[in-house]
């Protein structure tokens, strides 16, 4: 049976830092999907989660709750993607110009076009539409659980994820390939 | 964290469904970014963490030498964890020549206990708490910092965040908590 949360932030605590590396491998990918469908490519979300690993090491002691370790962690993901982000977009500008309209997509694209389209869906989406859409629905939080996480109102929350909802139906609805 | 959300009456729509299902999917990165994660906190840790041939036990005596005390802090040979390293970062920011006296202070006339958290002790509540001043309703600290920028934030009765209101706000929290900016210079 594997050590709890709990132990392995106390061993952590305790100078183990192989504890902490069973932290982050059992976090990695559940808390890398996120990170990877906010920041829309695997370089920046595995930079966003590398450095919320660190963040949460040198503040692992005032972690008041040890058996909540993920949700406490998730928090930190969740804002270091909120920083890469804003990165990105500043870095972007740069780059080119986002679409004002919903770009022209093709009939009946296979699985692959399928999940690129829906990756292009969610980046065109506010982020914090996008942050509400996937902590709702692929996350699974609760809106206490999001408010506590993020910051806003429970009616902000809800509001952000209907416009969500209704934005990827209007991008989407054409495409899928069911 | 619930998983209730599956069953929101949003996902009715076909599309959604598609779109979340797609989503949930597993996504697999690069285990060896623990490594290197890994390898950035023990760097870290080296910075604040004695020379080998010393590590049995040092004298550190910083900002509190001035009061005519001396701190005794014993480092383990494995290496420096969170709450260690935060009393050393915190003495080795005093032992620096060019570090400068701040206060801070905090009207919490109804508080049992406040302790100050932010980069200079690496959010460790334990390791800077805050003392009632002689009206009773004010509590306060004096560190000694090097010029820099710092995030930080107040702990009150262990539970309650409050951000200080004679600083600026931070933009941006990893925490969730209210975070203030103080700058050295």
């Amino acid at each position: 049976m594997s050590d709890s949360d709990a132990a392995l932030v106390a061993r952590t605590l305790g100078g183990d830092l192989t504890a902490y590396a069973g932290l982050m491998a059992r976090y990695r990918d559940r808390f890398g999907r996120y990170a990877f469908h906010m920041l829309g490519n695997r370089e920046d979300a595995q930079e966003a989660l590398q450095d919320s690993f660190v963040r949460a090491y040198r503040s692992l002691a005032s972690c008041r709750q040890p058996e909540r370790f993920g949700a406490w962690l998730f928090r930190i993901v969740v804002n270091r993607c909120r920083t890469v982000r804003r990165r990105l977009q500043r870095d972007r500008r740069f780059d080119a110009d986002l679409p004002d309209d919903v770009p022209s997509m093709g009939e009946r694209p296979d699985a692959f076009e399928w999940r690129d389209e829906i990756g292009q869906a969610l980046d065109q989406l506010r982020p914090h539409y996008r942050e509400a859409f996937l902590l709702r629905y692929v996350e699974g939080l609760e809106y206490a659980e999001m408010a506590e996480m993020t910051g806003a109102k429970e009616p902000a929350l809800r509001m952000r994820v209907k416009r969500a909802s209704d934005q990827l139906k209007e991008l989407l609805r054409d495409v899928h390939v069911r | 964290m619930s998983m209730s959300a599956e069953h929101d009456d949003a996902l009715d729509d076909e599309v959604l469904r598609q779109v979340v299902g797609e989503l949930r999917k597993p996504v697999r990165l690069d285990p060896s970014l623990d490594r290197r994660a890994l390898d950035r906190i023990q760097a870290e840790s080296h910075r604040i963490a004695p020379p080998a041939s010393r590590r049995w036990g040092i004298w550190i005596a910083g900002a509190a030498v001035a009061a005519g005390v001396l701190l005794a802090v014993t480092l383990p040979d494995r290496g420096t964890t969170p709450a260690r390293a935060s009393a050393v970062a915190l003495e080795q920011a005093a032992l620096a020549g060019d570090a400068r006296p701040v206060r801070l202070r905090l009207a919490a006339p109804t508080s049992s206990r406040v302790a100050v958290v932010g980069d200079f002790n690496d959010w460790d509540p334990a390791a800077t708490p805050l003392r009632r001043a002689g009206d009773g309703g004010t509590w306060i600290v004096e560190l000694r910092l090097k010029p820099g920028r710092y995030h930080y934030t107040f702990l009150i009765d262990g539970r309650r965040w409050a951000r200080d209101p004679n600083s600026p706000p931070a933009a941006e929290s990893d925490f969730g908590a209210p975070v203030s900016v103080l700058t050295v210079s």
